[in-house]
């Protein structure tokens, strides 16, 4: 698989303190990859170092297959759109203005304003001016600036921050087609793992600085299988077949087993049923992935 | 690379309040001065150089710098606001490309506000104040020379601006700034000081040219001052982490 972004042991610190710590990040080619995170987690910080804004105290950067080094700098900015923490635009100007001075910066034709525009569908807001503009509007303002040029990464810092749910889906089915559309790979953040759910195809989750978890949205989702709760009309029989594996709850006749494979789950039932011990109930707890997400990053209510 | 950026640069002036100031400020001294001048004809006898002490005596000292500061304060306001900094920094270009494309836009507008000045001298002379003929070729090259002064002013307003996001606090250093420059080029130390340059080219309240023994010193200083002061600002942005 090819990676187009690779960090190896990435840290920042400010005053001795890690807000980014080791983090090594892996995002294939033409995937949307979801960096997740709770408010402060060091998701922008990461973002920020990968577009050089912050210089990193320790690791290292591999953006399309370079090192992220000065003098590599501007080749890979060539190639890399971003919106990091909140569009910027010039709010005296229309929002073509805008997309011009951007398109003057990145040295990209002026034709190429067209089709950015018609993508995020502002084609009929270009002459008006961009402090008349609703929060999702600037948002996809925003994103029109990271595409001018055909970027072959967007790095998007939680560009769903602050919009209201049609502004989400908006962005959310927008972001989606990337790849397809304009065969971008996106690296997108966000605090809300549910907000990603169908958006992206893998994820990152950070918390404290400190990379969780990475990988397939699929894999994340096997860590859904909770505890299984058993109801039994004679627990005395039941006991000495579930031994140390359960834990009896405060309700008669009630276990608590941990999550297992099913094979092994059908074999203790068979057990119990064979023991006599009379199995009325059977249930599996099922985490949603925003409770896998709490309790991987110790957010989760207690 | 560079020529983009002052593109770019360019766009952001459209439709800008700051056009108001560039025209009003240079207008209140024009005012001040032909009015003044009527008030002491009895004893500024030297016609048109007479009036220039009159026109340059508020505006090389207290207007020039501040409105400079003015300039560069609003073009960095412009970064400063929302995170418009990862906007630029993110755009593939060497960040002192950014610099000193603002360099040259609030030279350029310099340069406009001179002009401005001139015309606004060449009709208050003659309307104004009266004054037979058209103004002495000198003054075009004062003005000029006021702008070449003002080039290290411009840069450390630039620089000030860059780093302090307040707005208004770079504008009241480069009006201290003058008061001092006043100071600086009345006790024979003007060429130590950046502000006191543009007073020094501009040959600010006086008929006879106070660099007529020599120019080489007066552009020795320039260049020094505007060097390091370029250098500094290349230097910050290329080692500072972005802070929008």
């Amino acid at each position: 698989m090819q990676f187009i972004v690779q960090t190896t042991a990435l840290t920042k610190r400010y005053a001795g303190r890690s807000v980014v710590n080791q983090v090594s990040l892996s995002v294939p080619e033409g995937s949307v990859y979801g960096f997740i995170g709770p408010n402060g987690a060091g998701k922008s910080t990461t973002m920020k170092m990968l577009l050089g804004l912050v210089k990193p105290s320790g690791g290292e950067i591999l953006l399309l297959g370079k090192r992220m080094e000065e003098k590599n700098r501007l080749e890979l900015l060539r190639q890399t759109g971003s919106l990091v923490e909140s569009p910027s635009c010039y709010g005296h100007l229309t929002g073509e203005e805008n997309l011009q001075i951007v398109a003057e910066l990145k040295n990209v034709p002026k034709k190429d304003i067209d089709r950015v525009l018609e993508i995020v569908e502002l084609t009929g807001c270009r002459k008006r001016k961009v402090k008349q503009y609703s929060l999702g509007m600037r948002q996809r303002l925003g994103i029109a600036q990271a595409l001018l040029g055909n970027p072959k990464l967007l790095i998007l810092d939680e560009p769903t921050n602050g919009l209201d749910p049609s502004g989400i889906q908006q962005m959310r089915s927008l972001i989606r087609e990337m790849p397809q559309r304009c065969g971008a790979t996106v690296l997108i953040s966000s605090h809300l793992l549910s907000e990603m759910e169908q958006m992206v195809d893998q994820v990152g989750i950070i918390n404290h600085g400190e990379l969780l978890f990475q990988g397939k949205l699929a894999a994340l989702r096997q860590h859904s299988q909770g505890d299984i709760s058993l109801r039994v009309l004679r627990p005395e029989k039941a006991l000495p077949i579930l031994g140390n594996l359960a834990k009896p709850d405060r309700e008669q006749g009630t276990f608590r087993l941990p999550a297992m494979r099913e094979e092994l789950l059908a074999e203790l039932v068979q057990r119990l049923a064979v023991g006599q011990a009379g199995v009325v109930e059977l249930n599996r707890h099922t985490r949603s992935l925003e409770e896998i997400f709490l309790s991987l990053t110790g957010e989760e209510a207690k | 690379m560079l020529l983009s950026c002052v593109r770019a640069e360019k766009r952001k002036l459209r439709r800008s309040p700051i056009w108001l100031l560039f025209l009003a400020v240079p207008a209140i001294s024009a005012v001040y001065g032909t009015f003044n001048y009527n008030m002491n004809r009895g004893i500024l006898t030297h016609g048109w150089y007479d009036l220039w002490t009159q026109y340059t005596l508020f505006y090389a000292i207290f207007f020039f710098a501040p409105l400079i500061g003015v300039y560069s304060a609003y073009l960095w306001r412009l970064e400063h606001r929302g995170h418009n900094w990862n906007l630029i920094m993110t755009a593939p270009v060497r960040p002192f490309c950014l610099y000193f494309a603002k360099f040259c836009a609030v030279t350029k507008m310099a340069l406009l506000t001179q002009a401005w000045l001139l015309a606004l001298f060449a009709i208050g002379g003659k309307f104004g104040a009266g004054l037979t003929g058209f103004p002495p070729p000198e003054i075009l090259l004062w003005l000029l020379r006021g702008v070449i002064g003002g080039l290290a002013i411009i840069a450390l307003q630039l620089l000030l601006s860059m780093v302090i996001r307040n707005f208004a606090l770079p504008v009241l250093i480069a009006l201290g700034g003058s008061v001092a420059g006043l100071l600086a080029v009345s006790e024979g130390a003007g060429l130590y000081w950046p502000y006191s340059l543009m007073i020094m080219g501009m040959n600010s309240n006086r008929t006879e040219d106070v660099m007529a023994g020599g120019i080489w010193g007066f552009l020795l200083s320039c260049s020094v001052f505007l060097t390091v002061l370029l250098l500094t600002a290349g230097i910050l942005l290329t080692k500072r982490d972005v802070n929008a």
